[in-house]
């Protein structure tokens, strides 16, 4: 008995070794049922359909005008090849890039900051009427841009904010966007916060820090991933409004991304490779937003 | 330095339906300088309220703490000269472990920052942690950071040190060595210390003296030896003590004692401290308990072994009158003497041992004799 055990093992372990493998890749092929293999074809036909309208966007704008009329959009441009519509896109978007990044960064930057003190004041410190507040923060949330246009319209033209000064209009949507952003935010602050151990801010307040410093060194530095959701989200958010922009700005000279491309669409109707140039070049930010902060967010989200 | 006094304190919480709790119930006491108070109870029995009262972290509902003259119910956190260590560490994750020490000194002193860099030094130092003063919070081992906690703490050389089940996330052979090293540290600071814990061998085996606390209201406060050997009601009798008290209902006759399971004559001086009372609960610790394996005297008793838990250096031994399902009571006998399962044994229990105590009110009536001197020189 205790022989055949000892020995036993040893060549058995070799063969489950060898079979192992074997069995993984014959695994692999055995669960390739027809049903699997119509579940796949499905599934690339959908990634293709979705997929095919930025394929054909992208072939559009490396095309030339007559590359554009000749050939199918989902043809690759081969023959009429040109960076042209990306070089006009670019010098008639620049302005208004700067302008959309001069609003949204600090826009951005601003709802997020101002929504974790809110968040901090909602969580880790005790007050009266804390619940009201949160409430009005929460029903904020949900006010839709169109019902707010026409007084928000009215508000800042007896503030007059654009008749002081010629960038007036654009200071005027960057507050709108921080405070229609501080909801949203504070929410988010709020829910990250409620899971961020008290103890820890009671340690601080016995070591002597006060509120402020409590946010500033403990809290704040411990708020990174959540900035970085944040961050993400109104940057998106900004940098694709139209609506707030639309109302708000008058003078060209102010118009943001969103604005311009409409802009460009309008002035060169025909010239279509120009139009997907300039989208492209209008969605890029966001798209580096998120693989700068990428990492961050996967963080946030988790947490 | 200075002693630290609860008088009269209360903490009464109102729910959010109007319901008030009252989690802290006219407490007092008084932990001198240098004294290792510990503050032990079951869970909820508002041994941490007590402790964040004295913090600053909960405010007194009513009552008065002091801190040698001053009264510190309304102060800070802050402006209290108190340090805490808390059960989860509250380690700042982001600080290194200087950060996390350094930043009291900053925040609560005008101290220089090369004093400050000394002050750490050396209290890393005295916890063995010097070498990992760079390191993250998350990067150390659930001791070290227990240790980093404590040294948060001393760095501030506060008059009262305070401490939330500061073990309690600790695996056990290090609990015990924290113990001593915790022990010896607070002699070392001498400087006055609350302890909350619902662990009564921390208890026990730290504390100069034990405040029990149940339902809020204290039940007694002692040196461990005295919560052990007399204590004040069936609360304290049952919760200090590993394996816990047996405790027997019992109605008296005149100079008897009945219970479901057995009579017990006692003694006029025994009957003398019951008064009035005769209905009665009748304890008695488990190694109190003599195991014989034959004999009728006085207070002796036939017995089934139930189960028997061997410990090694001593077997806790559970008897049953005769049933085998009657409620067993445990009996604690020497390791080396055997006994097994099914085996009967006659149990001896000692008048001297008895704790009588009433049953409505709990108060002990009667508790057992102690001759501590006897015994010490009975043994060298």
């Amino acid at each position: 008995m205790t022989a055949d055990t000892t020995t036993e093992p040893e060549p058995e372990d070799d063969v489950n070794g060898d079979g192992d493998d074997n069995d993984e890749t014959q695994g692999h092929l055995a669960r390739l049922s027809p049903g699997r293999i119509a579940l796949y074809g499905g599934l690339l036909a959908l990634v293709a359909a979705y997929l095919s309208p930025l394929y054909s966007g992208l072939t559009t704008a490396f095309k030339s005008q007559d590359a554009y009329r000749e050939t199918s959009p989902l043809q690759p441009p081969i023959d009429g090849f040109t960076v042209d519509p990306w070089l006009t896109a670019a010098s008639e978007l620049a302005f208004a890039m700067l302008n959309s990044f001069a609003l949204t960064i600090p826009a951005a930057v601003l709802s997020a900051l101002f929504g974790s003190l809110a968040a901090y004041g909602l969580t880790k410190v005790d007050w009266r009427g804390q619940a009201l507040v949160l409430v009005l923060f929460l029903a904020a949330v949900f006010i839709p841009y169109q019902a707010v246009l026409v007084p928000l319209r009215q508000f800042w033209s007896m503030v007059g904010l654009s008749q002081i000064h010629p960038r007036g209009e654009l200071v005027e949507l960057l507050i709108t966007h921080v405070a229609y952003g501080i909801p949203i935010c504070t929410i988010l602050f709020r829910s990250y916060y409620q899971t961020l151990d008290g103890e820890l801010i009671e340690a601080a307040r016995l070591d002597g820090a006060s509120l402020a410093r409590i946010y500033r060194k403990i809290v704040l530095p411990l708020s990174i991933p959540m900035f970085a959701v944040t961050l993400i989200y109104q940057f998106t958010q900004i940098w694709n409004d139209f609506l707030f922009a639309l109302v708000l700005l008058s003078n060209r000279a102010n118009y943001v991304v969103t604005l311009e491309l409409n802009a460009l669409a309008g002035s060169m109707a025909t010239d279509y490779s120009v139009q997907m140039a300039g989208a492209f070049i209008a969605a890029l930010p966001t798209i580096l937003v998120y693989i700068l902060f990428g990492e961050q967010f996967a963080k946030g989200q988790t947490m | 330095m200075a002693d630290l006094q609860l008088d009269d304190v209360t903490k009464v919480f109102t729910e959010r339906d109007g319901n008030e709790i009252t989690a802290v119930d006219d407490v007092s006491l008084t932990i001198e300088d240098g004294e290792f108070l510990v503050l032990v109870g079951p869970s909820g029995c508002g041994k941490s309220t007590t402790l964040r009262m004295v913090a600053g972290l909960e405010s007194i509902s009513s009552g008065q703490i002091r801190l040698g003259d001053t009264v510190v119910n309304e102060m800070k956190p802050k402006e209290r000269d108190i340090a805490m260590v808390f059960q989860s560490y509250a380690l700042y994750p982001h600080m290194t472990v200087r950060e996390n020490m350094s930043f009291g000194l900053e925040e609560s002193t005008d101290m220089p920052a090369t004093q400050i860099t000394e002050t750490v030094e050396s209290a890393a130092e005295m916890l063995g942690i010097g070498d990992l003063l760079e390191r993250k919070p998350d990067d150390l081992s659930g001791g070290q950071q227990q240790r980093v906690a404590l040294g948060r703490a001393i760095v501030r050389d506060p008059e009262v040190f305070l401490l939330d089940e500061p073990l309690s996330n600790l695996d056990a052979k290090l609990r015990a060595q924290m113990r001593t090293e915790l022990q010896r540290l607070q002699e070392d600071l001498d400087v006055a210390t609350i302890y909350v814990t619902h662990d009564q061998t921390e208890a026990m085996t730290m504390a100069d003296k034990i405040a029990i606390l149940n339902d809020g209201e204290l039940q007694q406060v002692g040196t461990p030896l005295e919560c052990y050997h007399e204590p004040a009601n069936l609360f304290v009798a049952s919760f200090i003590g590993e394996p816990s008290m047996n405790f027997f209902d019992a109605r008296r006759d005149g100079t008897q004692l009945v219970t479901d399971q057995f009579r017990y004559d006692l003694a006029d001086e025994t009957v003398a401290a019951l008064g009035e009372h005769d209905d009665l609960v009748l304890g008695v610790r488990p190694e109190d308990i003599e195991l014989r394996s034959t004999g009728s005297d006085e207070h002796s008793y036939e017995t089934t072994v139930d189960v028997v838990e061997p410990m090694g250096n001593e077997n806790n031994v559970y008897l049953t009158f005769g049933d085998k399902h009657a409620e067993s009571f445990v009996a604690t006998i020497d390791g080396m003497n055997r006994v097994e399962a099914g085996q009967s044994v006659v149990a001896h229990i000692p008048e001297e041992a008895i704790h009588l105590f009433d049953r409505s009110s709990g108060r002990a009536l009667r508790n057992r004799t102690l001759e501590p001197t006897a015994v010490a020189e009975a043994q060298f």
